[in-house]
């Protein structure tokens, strides 16, 4: 068993919970978040759907703070560079770099925390779908969308046959480490290349396979997808319209607020 | 008995000209347990595709219920649903992310209403013991789970009969029971099963009809005992002898037991070995003998957990067995210990011999299925073991 979204997005409290509201409540807060002029608004979504996340939607924080830091680390880094390199305005960190005047500006300096409370903001709330909701729901939803049934069972599909390429893979890079097959940049590209084009074979192997697994059941271009989600209760949809209220209250109160 | 598939003179050949399958010729009658065995690429697998119409034949042809099957979509179409199979390996088959999909699959190709669909894969996934499990991705279930939903999505198609490619390969050995026990069930029911198997043990205890494969033909058809009975003829297809086979010979080289035929399973090797020491030394029949004990046969679908509770603890019964799926949800349910979940007729034979008493909880025909198989064994053997049908306000 690995330790995926997937895994939590089965088994979490929320899991139950209507589709509709959970995406209407993680979308919402994504579209305030960037479209908030303050850093105020996404900072507040952040630590709010952080704390929905762990504490209702009880995922463990060691799991959902790891995953978090991978967006983390990429927004850090990418602010740092706009930082530097924006804005006008009275300097409030220099560095002298032969001869170049290295500077974070309070323009600068605000964008940078702008843009990175907008990252974080907006990854807590997607992650908070992603932990919450299960795939299949969301391709029920699409469905009601009237999206063609045809993207949408063959996104079923690629969903599916996800994991079971995802433990192929697993078992061909056991057997690969098992016999020395990770020593060294040379034998680790070596490989990684075999476990790629074996991969590719065996997914073409499963493809026809499926033909024949769907055949034998007479697939005649139906693939059933009831939609079995629970109705929302008035109670959450009052919770969450009062959430997205309250976080375009924030925004629109503190549009004028400068951090720095 | 009518003939529902039969193959004349089937053959089958690879595109580079290696022979699968050639002069094959079988006549499986309806409502019959059959195994295929046989070493590896003997054929069994390609047989197995040809008899729902997957692969076609190069020579010779499948016949379902006297009519050679015909290869246009209609045709097939009623082929497959008339012959369903179950493939060996579950991620093969499973392909929709969640077990009510999947099972839902071919009722709903089959054009049924919505409503209809949900109706079928309720009713299969209770068979198969898997209610609840409906909004799972399959990658969340365990080997057996798996094995499970395969077989209930094609039961929710109903089909004549069912084939199962190594049904038990890379299960447990007691969910592969389990799962044989489950097959045993839907054979009750009506259902005629074809398996194909490595493991000679089972293909000796459950099929009434042994089918031996070796390089693309049949070797031998029969019962379990007139195939593995011939020691040579199992050596030549690069399998073993059962065990109970195996031991019975051996046994009667020394001189311990004798009989024309091997004994079917435990029960029988115990029975014929006990007859052959009591011949042999007269004094140990002196001790006094043991007075049986009874078996208790409930029917789950009339009882509810509290009274087969209260039923328990008035009866006392030293040990407790559960057949069938809904008998082994109402057990796991109520909180009752099982000590057999398999074979549990035998089993509870064997323990009335030495004096225990026993309770078998079961569900629908195979009540009568027990009651039955212990009468059948009373007569054959001149044991005398009372089996007591519980239901209702009785005892």
């Amino acid at each position: 068993m690995h330790d995926l979204l997937d895994d939590y997005a089965q088994s979490n409290a929320l899991r139950d919970t209507n589709t509709r509201l959970k995406l209407a409540l993680g979308l919402g807060a994504i579209i305030f978040c960037v479209s908030s002029v303050s850093p105020v608004a996404p900072i507040f979504v952040a630590v709010s759907m952080g704390l929905i996340t762990i504490m209702i939607a009880k995922i463990p924080a060691r799991f959902y703070s790891k995953l978090l830091l991978i967006p983390i680390s990429f927004a850090f880094f990418s602010t740092v560079v706009v930082a530097f390199m924006h804005g006008t305005g009275n300097p409030l960190f220099s560095v002298d770099v032969f001869g170049f005047d290295l500077a974070i500006r309070e323009d600068g300096a605000n964008l940078a925390l702008l843009l990175i409370s907008r990252t974080i903001g907006g990854m807590c709330s997607l992650f908070f779908i992603a932990l919450t909701t299960p795939m299949i729901e969301i391709f029920s939803v699409l469905k009601t969308l009237h999206i063609p049934d045809s993207v949408i069972e063959l996104s079923m599909m690629i969903y599916r046959y996800i994991f079971v390429f995802l433990d192929q893979a697993a078992m061909i890079h056991s057997a690969q480490v098992m016999r020395l097959g990770d020593s060294g940049l040379k034998n680790s590209l070596n490989a990684f290349a075999m476990l790629s084009s074996v991969l590719f074979l065996r997914s073409w192997e499963q493809g026809e396979r499926l033909i024949v697994a769907m055949d034998a059941r007479c697939y005649s271009g139906k693939l059933d997808l009831t939609n079995q989600a629970a109705k929302a209760e008035p109670r959450a949809i009052l919770a969450a319209a009062a959430y997205l209220a309250a976080i375009a209250a924030i925004a629109v109160l503190t549009r004028n607020i400068q951090m720095l | 008995m009518t003939t529902i598939l039969e193959t004349q003179d089937l053959g089958y050949y690879y595109g580079d000209g290696t022979v699968a399958l050639e002069n094959v010729n079988v006549k499986l009658e309806e409502g019959r347990k059959v195994a295929l065995v046989g070493p590896n690429g003997a054929g069994k697998s390609t047989l197995m595709l040809m008899f729902n119409g997957i692969l076609q034949p190069k020579a010779g042809s499948v016949l379902f219920r006297g009519q050679p099957l015909n290869y246009d979509a209609s045709s097939l179409r009623s082929i497959r649903r008339a012959v369903g199979m179950v493939f060996q390996n579950s991620d093969d088959q499973l392909f929709a992310p969640t077990v009510y999909q999947d099972v839902a699959f071919g009722p709903a190709n089959l054009g049924y209403s919505a409503e209809k669909v949900k109706r079928y894969v309720t009713y299969a996934l209770a068979y198969v013991g898997l209610s609840g499990y409906e909004r799972r991705p399959p990658h969340h279930l365990s080997g057996g789970e798996k094995k499970r939903v395969a077989i209930a999505g094609i039961l929710a198609m109903e089909p004549e009969v069912m084939i199962l490619d190594e049904p038990t390969s890379n299960l447990d050995p007691a969910t592969s029971e389990e799962i044989m026990e489950m097959l045993e069930e839907l054979n009750l029911g009506g259902k005629t099963l074809i398996i194909s198997t490595h493991d000679v043990d089972l293909a000796y205890r459950w099929a009434d009809e042994v089918i031996l494969m070796k390089d693309g033909g049949v070797l031998r058809r029969g019962s379990g005992p007139e195939v593995f009975g011939d020691s040579e003829l199992i050596k030549e297809a690069r399998l073993k002898l059962p065990i109970v086979v195996d031991l019975y010979q051996e046994l009667a080289g020394r001189g311990l037991v004798d009989g024309p035929k091997p004994p079917r399973n435990i029960l029988e090797l115990c029975d014929t070995l006990e007859q052959g020491c009591k011949g042999r030394a007269p004094s140990s029949s002196t001790a006094e003998p043991i007075e049986p004990g009874k078996i208790y046969i409930c029917n789950v679908d009339e009882l509810e957990a509290p009274q087969i509770i209260a039923i328990l603890e008035k009866i006392q019964p030293s040990c407790k067995g559960a057949m069938g799926t809904s008998a082994k949800v109402m057990a796991e349910g109520a909180g009752i210990a099982l000590d057999f979940t398999y074979g549990v007729i035998d089993k509870c034979i064997l323990k009335a011999l030495i004096g225990k008493s026993s309770l078998i909880m079961t569900s629908g025909g195979m009540v009568d299925h027990a009651q039955n198989r212990i009468r059948d064994y009373c007569r054959e053997s001149g044991a005398v073991i009372e089996a007591v049908r519980l239901s209702d306000g009785a005892n």
